[in-house]
């Protein structure tokens, strides 16, 4: 199993330095920079050229990327070039934002999604089932930021209520803080737990048809036994490989569900430094979002085998 | 020698005799000489934090190195140049007490206000301030401000309180460049530190009202009162909360629920989602700022000044604002809004204003386009009222036959574009500060002197723009650039829309923000809450 | 051409197929639907009376009414006529990235399953880079550096599902190469790329075009996001998300800009669905 951990987290390492190659590439391939931002539209271009120097951007786009591989080897991620602050800690800072942001969610998603799938499941067919089936359809056909917004509306001229503006975190203020990410949590978790109680059905619905739960139905096993002895440990593992694809889904989410509250998360970085230009950001936000997805999968592939032992790791 | 002694006001005759500013506050009138970032309130109250949304986020918070208007805005209340932009046009002396003038109007002496400390601690002297102007002034060091530093050729401290200014030619202007847009008085070798640069996101250093407390990424900028502040009992509050708000939507709901006490909108017409609703109060203020159609002559046919005339023929100023700010504006011939009473041509002195498409067709015609021709309009990203004056001016230009499509770019394209004078035809939009000089020289006069951006090459322009700098006798320097507006009318380089209105909305208990004209928030340093 | 030229082979197939539809109410309300979205697709000027691009601002940010079913947006345009030539705009984008990503993926998946080696390793890596993204943020990053334009979304849309159709066809080729008529055709003389058109694709077919449509409502919902977001279609072309994204400003005043093309999205995001998982039920079985 050590072993097939260093394989995974190698290959992930490759990937993730042909990602950065990419990225880097791509921002330096278009027009504008964050030198003609800060100077605005009327500037020297003897300023503009001593800017460019100060960040590097005179140089060969090879040297550049050296540059920077070299320094985030050395577990150096720079200064941002619009802030000031260092890259590790304004990234770190938005990532707490969206880690609670996608954990809330997924509890939520969960709390919501299973049982609802679960009670589909037993009433197959009839009309709980038929319910649950409609409010799935709508949850995975609604626009998300749609929902966001159509929320912050109708508790607007509802209630005269809307979210405080100002990001507290959750260690600051718990009730603030709540109140900051109801509705950003509320809007993407009815998607994902449409999402979760379809799946949550399926995989029932097909196990009940299946050869071993008809054999412990035949042994005589109560209807629970069955259910949480057998059918619970064979979806398991499809239901985890199912919550870390959730997972990367609502940090895509995020992105648009942050820009729309305004949270201080991952997702509105990664657009305002792509607005800005401000590569050093944009690297290394990319650069998480990547490293997280693919740590998601690898968890993902290691608790199959912590729930199933059966499963060969190849 | 003419020697100028200004008490905390300016003596207007002194001025009348020198630079032709106090033209503007002659014709404001009654309300008399303009009080430092607007009027005292009686009665007010120390304390309270006060939270202020803010639409755009500013780039960052150093105003030596970022030109964003959304970091000017904050960063008045941090630094502080030798000079204040009332909104009557007058430079008023902020941290200088006053200045003499040579005979041949190239040396100002200026004398410093004493007892003025920096956020750091130390007191500033006029050591700190021969530094902070060479700084900017020096291209090298890679301020875009620069370029309106670059009549000065030396600054000198001569004591603890005296700076010695010289200029290489006279130039009425000067004190109002030595204001706050760009730059500020920080401690004497502040940038030598490599890493200066980026600090000032994190720390102030300047001698403000105000001292930058945290600066969040997509979330806050909170400034704190400056104990040490050399204004005696202001400024009254403890605390601004600026908070960045991606949309307006969000913002408009906050300031309904009272989760923003402030705000200034961006579209004017933002206004109509919260009039009505029970304690908001809001209010108007014209502005300095300019939405414009730029006509690059290096893109053809708009070399040839017949089309330019054309096009200017085929535009409905007034339609175009309607439909981009619901009508919350002036519409403008070739001046600014709130310049419009010291500095603008009279509207009926001024060619190509009024819509008169078989004039311009006739023109097109002329010019060897009789079925019009295709043309790409750029708009930038972000800047709202585009979009929808993107959409008008393609029907109306439609009318004289150009076909027009709609490009839109991001802001650091654009930028890079209009830089290297390739802009073409685009939207643009634009402030200024109080002063002819400021407002044209640099966008209109031709290169080397000017930048030209738009390729316009108008040696009459040209010539009326140098004499407009140098001369100091107000009716006449009123009478060169009202020459330089009919040139500019006449010639088309830009077609100057309208000025979108400041519109301040405010929650009951903010009390006494006036809202300055170039749209930067001096005001919250006479702001308190009840 | 009179009925009794059809064959009747398949006049009974198209009957069985349509009577099986009874016992499946959702796939018929699914094709209804989808028929409907068509129909607007085909035809914007049957269901909208005015021009999606007409200004009339003295009309702007009208509620909904007899001559404005909809109601009119900030520059007094028809929120419906906009909707409805909308559906067009954001379909067709939709509908060419993912034709794009499925003979781009098809045929890189095609060659990499059956050829192997290097070439399977190369594109498995490259694969491999896109796959790490969250599509949403891939198209963000996309779109927003190389700036928002028509065919940038389409190539960001089209890279982001590349990856999938890929899988499918790898496993398709390499499931297929093993199977005993490959060999045989192999044995007879046929050249490689032969083989590869003929048999491989031809079952790797279907599976690609029930894909197609399984994935046609996510790749909507990431579409319309980036129009919302601003990083899609430009004003003032009609798209979807871009008329979201100037309706959402005037949410307060006019929220019929914002909840009817929203709605849109909704239906024809449903109807698809409801077709695709249709479609992919009945492929299963076979």
């Amino acid at each position: 199993m050590g072993v097939y951990i260093a394989k995974r987290l190698a290959a992930s390492a490759v990937t993730a330095l042909l990602t950065s190659i990419v990225v880097f590439l791509l921002v330096r391939s278009v027009p504008g920079d964050v030198v003609g931002q800060m100077l605005g539209q009327t500037s020297d271009p003897v300023a503009a050229k001593a800017l460019r120097e100060f960040f590097g951007l005179d140089q060969p786009v090879w040297r550049q990327y050296a540059n920077w591989l070299g320094r985030v080897l050395a577990g150096d991620f720079g200064t941002s070039w619009t802030r000031g602050q260092p890259v590790m800690g304004m990234v770190g800072s938005a990532l707490g934002v969206t880690i609670q942001l996608a954990a809330a969610t997924l509890v939520l998603a969960t709390a919501i999604g299973v049982p609802l799938g679960i009670l589909a499941a037993i009433y197959e067919g009839r009309a709980p089932d038929r319910i649950v089936q409609a409010f799935n359809l709508l949850g995975l056909a609604a626009p998300v930021f749609w929902i966001g917004l159509m929320l912050l509306v109708g508790m607007s001229s509802s209630f005269d209520w809307s979210p405080p503006l100002m990001y507290v975190p959750l260690h600051e203020s718990v009730s603030e803080n709540l109140s900051i990410i109801a509705l950003p949590v509320l809007s993407l978790a009815l998607l994902q737990a449409a999402a979760y109680s379809q799946f949550v059905r399926q995989s029932i619905v097909s196990a009940l048809g299946q050869d071993y739960v008809r054999t412990a139905v035949a042994k005589g096993l109560s209807t629970r036994t069955v259910f949480f002895r057998h059918l619970l440990r064979n979806i398991g593992i499809p239901l985890v490989t199912f919550m870390g694809l959730i997972l990367i889904q609502i940090l895509g989410g995020a992105v648009i569900i942050e820009s729309l509250f305004a949270l201080p998360g991952l997702g509105r970085l990664l657009l305002s430094s792509i607005e800005t230009r401000d590569y050093p950001v944009l690297q290394a936000g990319l650069l998480v979002v990547v490293v997280i997805a693919m740590l998601v999968n690898l968890v993902v592939d290691l608790s199959y085998r912590i729930i199933d032992p059966r499963v060969r790791l190849s | 020698m003419t020697r100028f002694d200004i008490p905390g006001a300016i003596d207007r005759r002194a001025f009348l005799a020198f630079g032709g500013l106090a033209v503007a506050a002659a014709v404001i009138g009654p309300a008399g000489a303009a009080e430092l970032y607007g009027p005292k309130p009686t009665g007010a109250k120390t304390g309270g934090t006060l939270n202020m949304g803010l639409l755009v986020e500013p780039p960052g918070l150093d105003p030596f190195h970022q030109a964003a208007d959304a970091r000017i805005r904050l960063t008045v209340l941090i630094y502080q140049g030798l000079f204040y932009e009332s909104p009557e046009g007058t430079a008023m002396p902020l941290l200088a007490e006053g200045f003499d003038l040579s005979g041949d109007r190239l040396v100002y002496t200026v004398r410093l206000r004493k007892g003025v400390k920096f956020h750091t601690g130390q007191p500033m002297t006029a050591k700190d301030v021969a530094y902070s102007y060479n700084y900017i002034r020096d291209p090298k060091n890679g301020s875009p401000g620069a370029g309106d530093f670059a009549m000065i050729t030396a600054v000198e401290a001569v004591d603890d309180a005296t700076v010695k200014i010289t200029i290489s030619a006279p130039n009425a202007a000067l004190p109002m460049t030595l204001g706050n847009k760009y730059g500020g008085v920080v401690p004497a070798g502040y940038f030598d530190d490599p890493e200066a640069k980026t600090k000032l996101n994190q720390a102030s250093v300047g001698t403000g009202p105000f001292k930058l407390s945290e600066f969040k990424p997509n979330s806050n900028a909170t400034l704190v009162r400056n104990p040490d502040y050399w204004e005696p009992g202001v400024p009254y509050l403890d605390r601004i909360n600026f908070i960045f708000v991606p949309n307006a939507a969000s913002l408009l709901v906050g300031l309904r629920n009272k989760r923003i006490d402030i705000a200034t909108l961006a579209r004017p017409q933002d206004v109509k989602q919260v009039e009505g609703v029970a304690g908001l109060t809001v209010e108007r203020k014209p502005s300095f700022n300019q939405k414009a159609i730029d006509l690059g002559a290096e893109l053809k046919p708009l070399d040839d000044e017949r089309v330019r005339r054309a096009i200017a023929l085929a535009v409905d100023k007034d339609e175009i604002m309607r439909a981009s700010i619901g009508g919350l504006g002036n519409v403008i011939g070739t001046m600014v809004a709130g310049m419009q009473d010291s500095w603008g041509a009279p509207a009926d002195k001024l060619a190509n204003q009024k819509v008169d498409i078989a004039a311009a067709k006739k023109l097109l015609a002329e010019a060897g386009h009789p079925d019009g021709f295709d043309l790409t309009l750029t708009t930038i990203i972000g800047y709202d009222w585009m979009d929808a004056a993107g959409v008008i001016l393609r029907e109306q230009l439609g009318k004289v036959g150009i076909r027009l499509a709609i490009q839109r770019v991001e802001l650091g394209v654009w930028v890079k574009n209009f830089q290297s004078k390739q802009m073409g035809f685009t939207f643009n939009d634009w402030a200024t500060v109080p002063d002819p000089n400021l407002l044209f020289y640099r966008h209109f006069h031709k290169a080397p002197e000017g930048a030209d951006f738009r390729n316009w090459k108008n040696d009459a322009a040209s010539k009326l723009l140098d004499e407009g700098r140098v001369e100091s006798d107000p009716a006449k320097r009123r009478d060169i650039y009202v020459r330089y507006q009919q040139v500019m009318a006449e010639s088309v380089p830009t077609i100057m829309l309208f000025s979108a209105d400041h519109v301040v909305v405010r929650g009951q208990k903010v009390q006494n923000y006036d809202q300055h004209p170039t749209g930067w928030y001096y005001g919250l340093a006479r702001t308190w809450i009840s | 051409m009179n009925a009794s030229s059809v064959d009747p082979t398949f006049r009974q197939r198209v009957a069985k197929h349509a009577r099986r539809l009874r016992h499946e109410p959702d796939l018929l309300i699914g094709l209804v639907l989808s028929s409907f979205v068509l129909l607007v697709v085909l035809f914007p000027g049957l269901f909208a009376g005015h021009s999606p691009l007409a200004v009339n601002v003295d009309r702007a940010m009208e509620a909904p009414s007899a001559t404005h079913l909809f109601g009119t947006d900030d520059v007094g345009r028809d929120v419906l006529a906009r909707v409805v030539y909308g559906a067009r705009i954001t379909l067709s984008i939709c509908a060419s990235a993912l034709v794009l990503a499925a003979v781009i993926g098809g045929a890189l998946g095609l060659l990499s399953g059956f050829v192997g080696g290097r070439i399977d390793m190369l594109f498995g890596r490259l694969i491999d880079v896109v796959l790490s993204f969250p599509p949403i943020i891939f198209g963000v990053m996309v779109t927003g550096i190389l700036g928002p334009k028509t065919t940038n979304l389409i190539f960001a849309l089209t890279v982001v599902y590349v990856p999938l159709f890929f899988r499918i066809a790898r496993s398709g080729a390499m499931a297929e190469a093993g199977m005993i008529y490959v060999e045989a055709a192999r044995s007879m003389g046929l050249s490689q790329g032969r083989i590869l058109l003929r048999h491989v694709a031809r079952n790797v077919l279907p599976v690609i075009l029930v894909q197609c449509m399984v994935l046609f409502p996510l790749v909507l919902q990431i579409q319309s996001a980036l129009g919302f977001l601003g990083l899609g279609v430009q004003p003032p072309t009609p798209d979807w998300g871009a008329i979201l994204q100037q309706g959402k400003d005037y949410i307060l005043l006019a929220p019929w800009m914002s909840a009817f093309p929203g709605l849109a999205i909704l239906i024809t995001a449903l109807a698809l669905m409801l077709v695709g998982r249709g479609l992919q039920r009945r492929m299963d079985r076979r």
